[in-house]
């Protein structure tokens, strides 16, 4: 379980995230949903710690960061390092160290070439099987689904549903709205730093339909009005 | 294109002066401390030994080499005429080489100066990191990351080291085996000069002190690895001097505590003037280490609790 309270983040006079409170139980899925700039981002590293933050985030795993498992929207590679080196260093970072790697590699990723030659996809697939390898009991994945292929977007969110079913809690962000909709036990809509609403799985649809109607609105319209 | 051309090598003096201002220096004041540097270095490299040129020719080529970065000069194809590309990469390498030409003139040693100078000329035309995609398999896979990393883009100079140490018994000239000692202990403090990404140091989870006491132990062990060649060949034909070579690498291990120490003491920020400048005199004058070592280890520790706990 973890709890958040009235955290709150800045970056000078920016106030990015305003006095999130929010609570995270085991075994359940969690979507957090945004526009670009919501603070999505900003609000998973400062539950990781690796932000600084005003505010409390409590759980019973001390210090969480050591049961987190963190796929960053992004994630760094070093220019000459392999595949296969990439994931014994997440693992020695949590002392796992007997793994056979090639038989953790479920996305058939080739280990022995430098990371940093990855494609989008593959790049994103080898951070997340590194959090896998590790002990985690938390998991906050940003962004999982950007740039994977159609196969490896079905081993995603079935990996999701194991991790649910092994009691872990998940937290994902994504723009494609179907893959929260398959995995989420509840979505979270964050705007401007604040979260204004909160659904649950039956709810997912209408959620759904106000943020398209929200999003386009009369946009095309506008764009495609003849002159 | 002469105005692209000119804005491209303002905007590549506007970015090393911000470089210079971002280490905590007055780029007018760096300008001048690094040829005092680099005057007073080649001279004692000079002073040191007779194979200084072919060193001093080697450091300029690798750095010209180091420029022929793939993703870069695609960048540059991709911006500029075929003319002005070629024009752009003369130029880069003779900007690059003219201290160490300049140097070699007052020395008067003029066909390295020469050689140099139609090596970089060439290199111009090349993109060498093509020809290096292949992953070049290291010993230290064990433990990732900086010796993995750090020994590929330096296999070069390790090699180089290792002729030096071949040199030395070849001439008999013990101190050059030491200095390619050295040279091997200096190239490695380069895999730990700059901060890793924030989330490597994250992932751990142990507390400051053991994890940088795992640090240390993976950088010494893997150090001495890389030195046992030079190690076992200056032993077995300098066997009186034992002692001395022993000497080296303690004092090469002193060395490598300090940089990491150094590196963690302002994580995640990059080591600045002020660390630099204590790192300076540790080098130059060892007993200081007593005092600054035992200083970088406290700021160290008290720096990664906040990311470790």
């Amino acid at each position: 379980m973890i709890t958040i309270k009235n955290l709150s983040k800045s970056y000078g006079r920016k106030e990015v995230l305003k006095g999130i409170n929010l609570h995270f139980s085991a075994g359940r899925v969690y979507g957090i949903v945004g526009e670009n700039g919501a603070g999505k981002t900003t609000l998973f590293k400062c539950i990781a710690g690796l932000e600084t933050y005003d505010g409390l985030v409590e759980s019973e795993l001390k210090p969480l960061k050591n049961h987190l498992g963190f796929l960053p929207t992004t994630p760094f590679f070093f220019s000459k390092i392999t595949g296969r080196e990439y994931l014994r260093l997440l693992a020695i970072s949590r002392q796992v160290l007997q793994v056979d790697f090639d038989q953790k590699n479920v996305f058939n990723l080739p280990l022995d070439e430098y990371a940093i030659n990855y494609s989008t996809g593959m790049k994103k697939k080898l951070a997340l099987t590194a959090i896998l390898i590790q002990p985690n009991d938390f998991f906050i994945l940003d962004e999982p689904f950007n740039g994977v292929d159609i196969q490896s977007n079905i081993l995603i969110t079935e990996i999701i549903h194991r991790l649910k079913a092994a009691g872990k809690t998940v937290i994902i962000s994504s723009h494609i709205f179907s893959t929260l909709d398959h995995t989420c036990d509840e979505i979270h809509l964050l705007k401007a730093g604040q979260f204004v609403k909160k659904v649950e799985q039956h709810e997912f649809s209408d959620l759904e339909r106000e943020l398209k109607d929200f999003t386009i609105g009369n946009t095309l319209d506008r764009l495609f009005e003849e002159t | 294109m002469a105005n692209l051309m000119n804005h491209y090598f303002t905007l590549q003096y506007r970015m090393l002066n911000r470089h210079i201002a971002e280490f905590g220096l007055n780029p007018y004041i760096g300008y001048v401390l690094a040829l005092v540097g680099f005057t007073g270095l080649s001279e004692y490299l000079f002073f040191k030994t007779v194979f200084a040129a072919y060193i001093y020719a080697t450091l300029a080529l690798s750095m010209v080499v180091n420029a022929s970065e793939t993703g870069r000069n695609e960048f540059l194809k991709s911006q500029f005429s075929r003319s002005d590309y070629f024009k752009i990469r003369l130029l880069e390498n003779g900007l690059l080489i003219l201290p160490f030409v300049l140097f070699l003139l007052y020395k008067s040693i003029f066909p390295v100066a020469l050689g140099l100078l139609v090596a970089s000329g060439v290199l111009a035309f090349l993109n060498f990191n093509r020809g290096f995609r292949g992953v070049i398999p290291t010993p230290f896979a064990k433990q990732p990351f900086e010796f993995v990393v750090g020994f590929r883009k330096t296999f070069g100079v390790i090699g180089f080291a290792y002729f030096l140490s071949g040199m030395a018994v070849y001439a008999d000239n013990f101190n050059l085996g030491i200095f390619a000692i050295l040279l091997i202990v200096f190239t490695t403090l380069f895999y730990y000069l700059s901060p890793e990404n924030k989330f490597f140091v994250w992932s751990y989870n142990l507390a400051p002190k053991p994890f940088l006491f795992k640090k240390i132990r993976t950088a010494l062990w893997y150090c001495f690895l890389l030195c046992v060649p030079n190690l076992l060949v200056l032993g077995y034909f300098f066997p009186d001097k034992v002692i001395f070579i022993m000497a080296a690498l303690l004092l090469g291990y002193c060395y490598l505590i300090l940089v990491i120490l150094a590196k963690y003491a302002v994580f995640p920020g990059e080591i600045n003037l002020p660390q630099g400048i204590l790192i300076a005199i540790g080098i130059w004058l060892p007993p200081f280490l007593l005092g600054i070592i035992p200083f970088f280890y406290q700021k160290s520790v008290k720096t990664l609790k906040q990311i470790l706990e």
